[in-house]
């Protein structure tokens, strides 16, 4: 490119060309991700506002909740957090100890396909909500452009969580991120970004996930621990 | 003949003929009964809806409501302003009306009669304005019988300000002493007091459809009349509701009832109709409907909000429980919860389903031991822990021997092939057997 063109394209306001050779500068700044590693490969420096956000992992326990749990903390008081159509039962427990929110969490359990599609949609829309995760098994290219369309016009960011298999399918998703686990850290590998493609994965270390610096083996020696205390004896006899 | 279609005006039938005089001239004349007893009711729902324009509202029968508009002008933006507010009002509602001001009820009606639209302002002399309205309007919402009327029309009476012009003694004596009192009060010489409708204390509305439907939107768009209906009831008490009942009438068979039900009091009508079209998505009817009825009772006074120069700050909070409202109606009251935990080792009942927007209870104890984000419905089994790593453990969890659900395991965190984390435990009583219970996402 041309010296002339150069300082052509850098005198137009930010935002409004992004050249494919270098991370996009969106008007809005992102909000940060927690991760300072993954922050600085994204444009914006966050998480986009939004947008569509793919999160691809084949299983559960990779740290897949840990990723967004920073970002899950610092959303505005006085909206939902809408989680639409969780694989599994988000366990209050373990979420309370991570601090987040319980009583703005909003679980929705829809029956069928369609009426995930259809609460996501609203939980957009409806302006009350200021993030969305949604777990969607399938979905062809005309459902992700609307809830893309919906996510842009609401400025709500929607964290859509899919098979891994679902990366060889395009996606209107401004971000793809594929996720997994390595050696009790979370490796992220950017499928698509406004930007040049990722050369290896980030590896972020989760600070939720349970200590495992020391991996000692247990299965070799098993040792089977003492009970805690004696089974109670006499007035309640245990059943047997 | 009471009134007729455009196209029977056309044809020359005219209001005021009798019946075989409209068929002669219009033999493929369709003739419907006039129903007062419905006539009073539309008036009478009218008189609800009209009482968001001032407190004053007069049922004057057969046809005529009078609103008392002189404390709530300067809010409307002056009798053209609130002119067009009730024609606009009024166009959902499939109503329409003859309007007309004047400083008198009296006037007001004879002029809605006549000159439907004009206004006559209080000046010096305005009731000159009077004047030129023909003399039967005297029948018209007074008690000026007949056979006056005839006599009057017999002298040579034939516009109001004739009469006016007429000697009063020479009136009085030919009994028409009725028509001097009906002219004080158009002119405004003699009290004309109004007993002011007060709303029902519950609201009931029925609408009887013209084809029976078994479709959403023309049902949604019936009930939308209703829903107005009802949000002007409550704008008339100055209240709010949170719930309401519409029934939807079938041939033979029992009512369908929707419940509609919502986070907070509020009477906009637009949110109740969004919330009921929610339920009749969700909803197979089972016959076509014949007709629908709205029940609402208590409602709750809520105070009028202000408008804000900078936005509303409430918007976010309305959004939210708006999304909440929807949401129930569509995928019903179960779907849509929370979780909390409670106090309790057991990790299947450390947990419960609550209610979205409450606060989760502050004093659980922190658990022994690190806790996955994702618990399974039901523990899966494993064949073998071959193919794991255990990582970290083992914390017994032994508790329950009281209330029947006894159980005594110890729990590992364990890595899979995929090196996923798996919460996994061994089941010790009975003996033997691997199962994963959770995942830390």
């Amino acid at each position: 490119m041309s010296a002339l063109a150069q300082t052509a394209l850098a005198a137009l306001p930010p935002g409004l060309v992004w050249q494919a050779d270098r991370l996009a500068q969106p008007v809005e700044a992102g909000i940060a991700t927690g991760f300072a590693a993954l922050d600085a490969q994204l444009p914006g420096g966050g998480w986009p506002r939004n947008a569509l956000i793919e999160l691809l992992s084949d299983s559960p326990g990779i740290g897949e909740i840990g990723l967004l749990l920073p970002v899950l903390h610092t959303l505005p008081a006085d909206r939902w957090i809408v989680w639409v159509a969780p694989p599994h039962l988000p366990y209050a427990p373990a979420l309370a100890a991570a601090g987040m929110p319980l009583e703005r969490l909003l679980l929705l359990e829809p029956d069928s396909h369609a009426e995930i599609l259809w609460a996501v949609r609203q939980a957009l829309a409806s302006g009350g909500s200021s993030a969305v995760l949604a777990w969607l098994a399938r979905a062809d290219t005309a459902a992700l452009r609307r809830l893309q369309l919906a996510a842009e016009t609401s400025a709500t960011p929607l964290f859509l969580f899919r098979p891994a298999s679902a990366a060889r399918q395009p996606s209107p998703a401004v971000l793809r991120l594929r996720l997994a686990a390595r050696d009790g850290e979370l490796a992220v590998d950017i499928l698509k970004r406004r930007g040049p493609g990722l050369a290896a994965p980030l590896r972020l270390s989760l600070p939720q996930r349970p200590g495992l610096r020391r991996t000692p083996a247990l299965n070799d020696a098993l040792v089977r621990p003492d009970p805690v205390r004696p089974a109670a004896a006499g007035i309640h006899a245990r059943r047997r | 003949m009471a009134a007729a279609t455009p196209a029977a005006l056309a044809r020359g039938v005219e209001p005021g003929q009798g019946v075989a005089g409209a068929l002669a001239v219009a033999p493929s004349l369709q003739l419907r009964e006039r129903d007062p007893a419905l006539e009073a009711a539309t008036l009478a729902e009218f008189a609800v809806w009209a009482a968001q324009f001032t407190p004053c509202v007069s049922i004057d029968p057969p046809d005529a409501l009078v609103l008392e508009t002189s404390g709530s002008l300067r809010l409307f933006g002056g009798v053209t302003g609130l002119v067009r507010r009730i024609r606009a009002g009024l166009l959902p509602l499939g109503l329409d009306a003859a309007i007309a001001a004047a400083p008198t009820p009296l006037a007001a009606r004879w002029l809605a009669r006549t000159h439907s639209g004009r206004q006559i302002r209080a000046a010096a002399e305005w009731w000159r304005k009077l004047d030129d309205l023909p003399v039967e309007l005297l029948g018209d919402g007074a008690e000026v019988s007949r056979t006056t009327l005839d006599l009057l029309h017999g002298i040579g009476a034939r516009r109001i300000g004739d009469v006016a012009r007429l000697p009063r003694d020479g009136l009085a004596r030919r009994q028409a002493s009725v028509v001097l009192d009906t002219l004080a009060r158009a002119r405004g010489e003699r009290p004309d007091p109004r007993l002011w409708f007060l709303p029902p204390e519950r609201f009931e509305s029925r609408l009887v459809l013209p084809t029976s439907l078994l479709h959403t939107e023309p049902l949604l768009f019936a009930a939308g009349r209703l829903f107005s209906g009802l949000s002007a009831w409550l704008a008339a008490r100055h209240a709010g509701l949170d719930r309401c009942r519409l029934h939807l009438e079938h041939e033979d068979r029992p009512d369908t009832v929707l419940e509609i039900v919502t986070g907070a009091p509020g009477r906009d009508d637009g949110r109740l109709l969004m919330l009921a079209r929610e339920h009749l998505a969700a909803l197979k009817l089972p016959a076509p409907v014949e007709a629908l009825r709205l029940f609402a009772d208590n409602p709750v006074v809520t105070p009028g909000r202000t408008q804000d120069l900078f936005g509303d700050p409430d918007s976010a909070r309305d959004a939210a429980a708006l999304l909440l409202d929807r949401l129930r109606a569509r995928l019903g009251r179960e779907a849509v919860r929370t979780v909390h935990p409670v106090s309790e080792h057991r990790p299947e009942r450390a947990w419960c389903r609550a209610d979205p927007g409450r606060p989760a209870p502050r004093s659980t104890p922190a658990a022994a031991g690190p806790r996955p984000l994702w618990l399974m419905n039901e523990p899966r089994a494993l064949e073998s822990i071959r193919s794991l790593t255990l990582l970290r453990g083992p914390e017994r969890i032994e508790s329950g021997w009281w209330d029947g659900a006894d159980m005594r395991r110890d729990y590992y965190i364990a890595r899979a092939p995929d090196a996923a984390l798996w919460w996994v435990f061994e089941q010790l009583d009975p003996p033997g057997g691997w199962y994963v219970h959770g995942f830390f996402g």
